[in-house]
């Protein structure tokens, strides 16, 4: 007669603990790049952003079981990472006395394209309103769809997609394109 | 779809797939060629906010879940750890007592610093990544290649990982070896070579330091054993034309 444990058989949880590391390396080797950049974008500095997606990271495998599409990965992850951010910046406190030239000395250090139409797109991305932004970060940064914006912000796909026009419309007034037609929004 | 839905939709989503959407471009040349400049801008945004990222990035984030893992595992077993470190300090002290790997020799001062600047790094990183052998043969080979055209390393099965870091105030090739008695840390630093081979015991490791081709190799293990394994495979996988 067999006796049934309780104890899960240790092959069984080698065997999970593999199958758990792999899609791990996976999840790093697929998102990491486009993580740092937002990452780096968001917190302005190197290793402020590599500690935020150290945390982030370590809290995705802690909670990977709860991963059930492979295709929602990117969306889950960058989720955890806004999450993580805001906690961490919720302790942190930055006072800036000259936040033009603060940017532009960050701008430098993390890398960034120097030359003034790189530096005027960026200086009118941080202009825009908080609520605008984000999704256009997202958008052109991450790559997402308005439809997975909308499941990472946890608003409308209508919202986002106002708040994308509402934000392009800003960044080319900001820079100085071609007038923009006033266009009939619905309200969000 | 009129020019100022398509317009609305244009800065909303220039890339959407609508079928009116793309069928209006089609037939607008001025609607073409506003949704253009929108694109236009985006990949400019794009292209702003590119930077590069740090080529052992994912190695680290790896990294950090293993010695985090490793942390909670620490955890878990800290009565046995216990216990061991005390039969590990008895094994140190008989081992030191005996003098069998020159414990109690005086170290230079170059074989010194070498030393003591791959063990900082080794305490700063106490567990380096595992990597397949082909990704790191390949990183070795690419970086002992940037010392020296011609230095090549033959394809080391065992061979676990393999980066350029910091240590002490060198920076140099800092790889692992899994051999049958344990773990094996090497690390190759270009500068002024030591005059002759050395192997001492320091800070509770068993350590060589040998010249090679403009510089120095260290090797560092917790056993001998493993230590004269991995120096076997090294010169017959490195030192081939020397």
């Amino acid at each position: 007669m067999t006796e049934k444990s309780n104890e899960s058989h240790p092959g069984q949880v080698n065997y999970d603990m593999m199958d758990k590391k792999r899609k791990y390396a996976l999840l790093i080797e697929a998102h990491s790049q486009d993580l740092y950049k937002y990452a780096l974008w968001l917190c302005k500095d190197k290793n402020m952003a590599e500690d935020v997606m150290q945390e982030a990271f370590l809290r995705a495998w802690k909670s990977l079981d709860s991963l059930r599409e492979a295709k929602a990965a990117k969306g889950w992850l960058f989720t955890i990472f806004r999450r993580e951010h805001a906690r961490q910046f919720e302790r942190k406190q930055f006072q800036y006395k000259d936040v033009e030239e603060m940017d532009t000395i960050a701008d430098n250090q993390m890398g960034y394209d120097d030359r003034p139409e790189a530096f005027a797109l960026r200086n009118a991305l941080k202009r825009l309103p908080d609520d605008y932004r984000e999704p256009l970060e997202m958008q052109v940064l991450g790559g997402f769809s308005c439809d997975e914006i909308a499941s990472i912000l946890d608003i409308s796909a209508s919202a986002v997609m106002t708040r994308l026009f509402r934000a392009r419309k800003k960044m080319r007034q900001i820079l100085g394109h071609e007038s923009v037609p006033k266009l009939g929004v619905v309200g969000e | 779809m009129n020019c100022l839905d398509f317009k609305r939709l244009a800065l909303s989503d220039p890339n959407s797939k609508d079928h009116s959407f793309v069928e209006h471009s089609k037939s607008c040349p001025e609607c073409l060629k506003y949704v253009g400049s929108v694109r236009q801008m985006d990949s400019d945004l794009a292209s702003s906010l590119e930077v590069t990222v740090p080529s052992d990035l994912v190695a680290r984030l790896q990294l950090n879940q293993e010695i985090s893992q490793s942390n909670e595992a620490v955890g878990s077993t800290r009565r046995y750890a216990i216990a061991a470190s005390f039969a590990l300090a008895l094994f140190v002290a008989g081992f030191m007592a005996s003098n069998q790997f020159g414990f109690n020799k005086q170290i230079g001062q170059d074989y010194e610093t070498l030393l003591s600047g791959v063990v900082e790094h080794m305490n700063e990183q106490p567990m380096t990544p595992v990597w397949s052998p082909e990704r790191a043969n390949q990183d070795a080979n690419a970086l002992l290649a940037s010392y020296d055209g011609e230095m090549k390393l033959k394809f080391l099965q065992n061979l676990q990982f393999s980066r350029i870091c910091p240590m002490g105030k060198y920076r140099g090739l800092h790889a692992s070896l899994e051999t049958d008695s344990g773990q094996v840390t090497f690390a190759y630093i270009r500068g002024e070579s030591v005059g002759e081979l050395l192997d001492a015991g320091y800070e509770g490791y068993v350590t060589r330091v040998k010249p090679v081709r403009g510089g120095n190799l260290i090797i560092m293990s917790r056993n001998n054993k493993s230590l004269q394994q991995a120096d076997k495979q090294l010169e017959e996988a490195m030192y081939w034309d020397i």
